[in-house]
């Protein structure tokens, strides 16, 4: 490739400044994680008082926000490590939005399951004194394996990046170039090091993915271990997974759609990349279809006690307007939009994104709450609230904060580094062109 | 639930005329009652109730000082103690009473408590006179139990005391059969025949019983127990140290340790390597 | 005469029982060892300080202090002698369901001797009818103590874990508030300390003992407990003794044996004559209360749907 290609690629590529809607994205974000943060300090000082949860709703929108980021960090393996893994080359510009997006998420998990703590003061319990038999110990396991494997896989594809941005000390801050520096100068593009690199990413291709695996299985265990209807089934752990590819593949339709359009990388992300990923979130949407199906209409034909109660209230009940909000707005409405042609073109795959990334995040309320407000033995001896639930506004806040901080990580990632791997991307043109030949 | 009917129960109460809810002060009432353990240790237990809209309820915090003889002289003083939770008192028969307890058979007890803020003074006494029980085995597992009274200085045996004869266990006690009370015949005797079989017992299979009589007006609580080996013998296994999911820490089962370590030492093998790998970028930078 | 079969009774004195029904004093002479060594009073070390009492013949007898009864306060049992339990029992209780006309006096006792949240119930007496043309009865619940438990399989940090006694209690001071257990038991009987119990700074300020489940914490859960300071002083749990209709037994199985206050069974007899079985059996917990069929019932079952004094008594805290 012409070095007057290369350059200008490098120039796309390389992290641009804010511009005016770059800055009030950020003040909007950081003044929402500032809110969170100060409701979060109100029920330090309170107690869970503060939320709606109660006796029976004892696990609430912390719970189902936690099993979302979980869900959507489980997006890192699927772009970067499945696709990678399976010679698949035009998710390759896609690969570090995706890990950032997991990185975050995974991050934003951790917290906001402190944060539903009735007790963070004691965190080091858990090290101190934890139980292996405990699914709640074996999530901390797995979620700290997970986030570390995907630090890596953004640090190894980092390194030549880093030499590239090392050049150009011009289009940097100072701080910035000083951060480039320490984590990468000694990358010299030397083969040797890049056979490194190489074996390193396969290797962590590889090992992500049964951790990715074992991340959504183990968090869905933490309901399907228990014995409450709607919580009690052996279908848990790959109906979370499935959901949990669904919700990553439409945030990083999301993701590509907002870098494309605000800095300017329409050659990088094309048209092609909408319409393959359109395809890739339609066939997970009719998985995980598949799998409510599976999850819901199967005890709804036996209609056991317990069941009963629950499926009602669900499908016809208190919870009828969520549940059905859910599933049109994760899996149907997006299936219709992205099964046509049209349909998968950038703005509409964004809209659809958006729309699976809202259900979803309903969904997994559905998955968490309902269940405990049916419980076996009837709700009584207990004050009239505990009857219902609806978050209070420090829940709100928190969510939210949590929500914008996530956004946040990414969005500063994204000024710091390329998100698009520049190295990669070119190498990937060069050898395009060399097969063209 | 300790009932307490003794014999006089003396309530001093003021009803102030001008005064309503406010001032008023509430009756107290007291009860007392004697208790001989196995004819080995004895003390006075004082209850405190008041009447509350028209219900008896028990009252803690109430210092009730107890007197041998009737007069609550200084010199008749055996101790004080205050009513706890439940509105119940008690003082053990302290070294002090030896000598009134030793001039005769009979002997008479009271309480008084003070007059506080929310109720009057109340008081109450109670005559006892001393007696025990004596409890027999057969071979052929029937139990004689024997009530005597002290008259003077011997003892004579007591005719038409009901008693109860029973099988000590965790906070009750356990007939020995479907006879709820006995009444000694003129012999001053009853017979019990044991009908727990196989109950289980101790390591040895010894099981302890009790005969006891219950809130005599003129004995009070007395009670006498026996070691008899007719229980099966129960040797206890504590299950505290298996390995199961619901142990403690540490104590999971075997197969869920090594496949978790196993598990996590593999990947984070891998992890490390890859850091060290690192390193070796670095140097081949140099 | 009589001196002699005292003494040789009392040497032979091995018993795996207590004592009866709330009150007695267990003697020993400075010169013989404790005579109770299987009993939960002899679990208790002695103290070294002894006590001078008058016996019943008049003569001066001197008695560890650790060893009589009613003790005022026994020490506070350590932790680890908390989270291993009294060896030698396993608790149970057995409930009269044809007896309880659900007056909630077992539910006021144990809210106020545990000194809990006005908004928390630790027993709850369910209404409850199992079919439509089957006989409506109250159910009074409390912990089921499961030799199975799920909570305690869940915890994260032994929190809630389970004596070698069969009771499983909770670590107020360990407990990190995740609510797992809530979510893993299907009995409901955990409840947690969303905000301060708004306890005295007396009670506060005291140190927490598992087995008095006292101070409760907030950010902490809490259940019933089946009250094992009350079983170390030979005493039944406060909602037995509450109970003026005699629902609930309590006792030790391996002693065969349940008492009410009042009434004393076999409980295999008691469970076998009056079919009693386990809640949720199927479920395979293991629960440690057995439910007595309400069949012949002493009460008329009466229920009001706005009847949940609960509900009424404490306003909505959302």
């Amino acid at each position: 490739m012409e070095n007057l290609e290369k350059q200008k690629m490098v120039d796309d590529l390389l992290p641009q400044q804010f511009g005016k809607q770059g800055k009030i994205w950020v003040a909007v974000l950081i003044t929402l994680c500032v809110i969170g943060f100060a409701a979060y300090c109100r029920q330090l000082s309170k107690g869970l008082v503060v939320t709606a949860m109660r006796d029976y709703a004892s696990w609430g929108i912390y719970i189902s926000n936690f099993v979302f980021f979980v869900a959507i960090s489980l997006v890192g393996s699927l772009i970067t490590a499945v696709l990678r893994l399976t010679n698949v080359h035009w998710s390759t510009p896609l690969t570090r939005i995706a890990e950032i997006i997991a990185v975050s998420a995974i991050t934003f998990a951790s917290i906001i399951i402190i944060v539903d703590m009735g007790r963070p003061d004691r965190f080091y319990n858990l090290f101190l004194h934890g139980r292996l038999q405990s699914p709640i110990v074996w999530d901390v396991i797995v979620i700290t394996t997970y986030f570390f494997i995907s630090i890596l896989l953004l640090y190894f594809p980092l390194l030549p990046d880093l030499q590239i941005m090392l050049k150009y000390k011009e289009r940097t801050s100072k701080w910035m170039y000083k951060l480039y520096g320490m984590l990468g100068s000694f990358w010299k593009n030397k083969p040797e090091q890049f056979k490194i690199t190489d074996k390193a990413i396969n290797i962590l291709s590889i090992t992500i993915i049964p951790v990715a695996f074992s991340i959504h299985t183990v968090t869905s265990w933490l309901f399907a271990t228990t014995y409450r209807p709607g919580w009690d089934s052996t279908n848990f752990g790959a109906y979370f997974i499935s959901g949990a590819f669904l919700v990553g593949a439409g945030g990083v339709i999301v993701a590509m759609y907002v870098f494309r359009s605000h800095y300017n990388l329409k050659k990088y992300i094309t048209y092609d990349h909408f319409d393959k990923m359109g395809k890739v979130v339609v066939m997970l949407a009719l998985l995980y279809l598949y799998f409510n199906v599976n999850e819901f209409l199967v005890p709804a034909f036996k209609m056991k006690k317990p069941e009963e109660e629950h499926l009602r209230g669900l499908f016809t009940g208190e919870f009828a307007p969520i549940f059905w909000f859910a599933i049109f707005t994760s899996m149907l409405i997006p299936i219709m939009i992205l099964i046509t042609k049209k349909g998968r073109r950038p703005f509409p795959a964004f809209i659809a994104g958006i729309l699976v990334v809202i259900g979803s995040w309903f969904k997994r309320f559905i998955i968490v709450t309902p269940t405990l407000l049916h419980p076996f033995l009837p709700m009584r001896d207990v004050p009239a609230s505990y009857h219902h639930y609806f978050p209070s506004w420090e829940e709100w806040a928190i969510c939210i904060g949590s929500l914008a901080g996530a956004l946040l990580v990414i969005t500063f990632f994204a000024r710091i580094f390329p998100i698009i791997p520049i190295h990669e991307t070119i190498t990937e043109t060069e050898e395009h062109e060399h097969d063209k030949k | 639930m300790i009932k307490n009917n003794y014999i006089v129960i003396l309530l001093l109460s003021f009803i102030s005329v001008a005064s309503f809810a406010q001032d008023a002060k509430n009756d107290l009432s007291l009860n007392l009652g004697y208790y001989n353990n196995n004819n080995y240790t004895h003390y006075l237990v004082a209850h405190a109730k008041t009447k509350k809209d028209g219900r008896f309820q028990t009252v803690p915090d109430v210092t009730v000082s107890f007197y041998i003889n009737n007069d609550s002289s200084a010199a008749n003083l055996l101790g004080t103690a205050v009513t706890n939770d439940k509105g119940e008192a008690y003082l053990l028969m302290p070294p002090s009473a030896k000598d009134e307890w030793k001039k005769s058979a009979k002997h008479s007890f009271a309480i008084v408590s003070k007059a506080s803020k929310l109720y009057d003074e109340a008081k109450a006494t109670m005559d006892v006179s001393r007696a025990k029980l004596k409890i027999d085995t057969t071979d052929d597992r029937k139990i004689i139990v024997t009530v005597l009274e002290l008259k003077d200085t011997s003892w004579v045996l007591v005719k038409g005391a009901e008693l109860k004869v029973a099988v000590k266990r965790l906070d009750g006690d356990l007939n020995v059969n479907e006879t709820q009370t006995f009444t000694t015949d003129s012999t001053g005797t009853i017979t019990a025949e044991f009908k727990r079989d196989s109950l289980p017992g101790d390591v040895n299979g010894n099981l302890t019983l009790i005969a006891k009589i219950e809130d005599n007006d003129t004995y009070g609580n007395l009670t006498a127990e026996k070691v008899v080996k007719w229980g099966n013998k129960f040797q206890y296994v504590s299950q505290f140290d298996r390995r199961t999911l619901f142990a403690r820490r540490g104590h999971s089962p075997w197969w869920l340790e090594l496949l978790a370590y196993s598990i996590v030492v593999s990947v984070w093998g891998v992890l490390m390597y890859l850091v060290g790998q690192i390193r070796k970028l670095k140097k081949l930078g140099v | 005469m009589n001196t002699n079969d005292k003494s040789t009774s009392r040497r032979e004195f091995l018993t795996a029982g207590l004592l009866a029904g709330g009150l007695a004093v267990v003697g020993g002479c400075s010169s013989r060892k404790n005579p109770f060594d299987d009993d939960v009073t002899a679990q208790i070390a002695p103290s070294g300080e002894m006590v001078k009492l008058l016996s019943v013949d008049g003569e001066i007898i001197e008695v560890d202090k650790a060893f009589l009864k009613p003790v005022p306060d026994l020490p506070q049992v350590s932790n680890e002698a908390a989270r291993r339990g009294i060896a030698g029992k396993k608790f149970t209780m057995v409930i009269d369901l044809s007896r309880c006309k659900s007056l909630k006096k077992c539910q006021a006792a144990c809210n106020h001797m545990h000194h809990i949240h006005p908004g928390q119930n630790w027993i709850k007496v369910y209404p409850m009818q199992d079919a439509d043309h089957t006989s409506p009865y109250w159910q009074p619940t409390t912990c089921m103590h499961c030799d199975e438990p799920p909570c305690v399989k869940v915890c994260p940090v032994d929190a809630t874990f389970k004596r070698q006694d069969g009771i499983v209690l909770i670590d107020s001071d360990r407990c990190i508030g995740c609510r797992f257990c809530m979510a893993a038991c299907p009995y409901s009987t955990r409840v947690f300390n969303w905000e301060d119990p708004g306890l005295t700074p007396e009670i506060a300020d005291k140190p927490y003992s598992c087995e008095t489940s006292v101070p409760q914490k907030k950010g902490t859960v809490g259940k019933c407990d089946f009250c094992p300071d009350m079983a170390r002083k030979g005493q039944l749990p406060h909602c037995v003794s509450a109970c003026p209709n005699g629902v609930f037994f309590f006792g030790d199985m391996n002693e065969d044996s349940v008492t009410n206050g009042s009434e004393t069974f076999r409980f295999s007899d008691l469970i076998k004559d009056k079919s009693g079985y386990r809640l949720m059996e199927d479920l395979g917990t293991k629960p440690s209360v057995y439910y007595l069929p309400p069949v012949n019932r002493n009460f008329p079952f009466e229920f009001h749907e706005d009847d949940d004094s609960t509900e009424n008594k404490v306003k909505s805290k959302s």
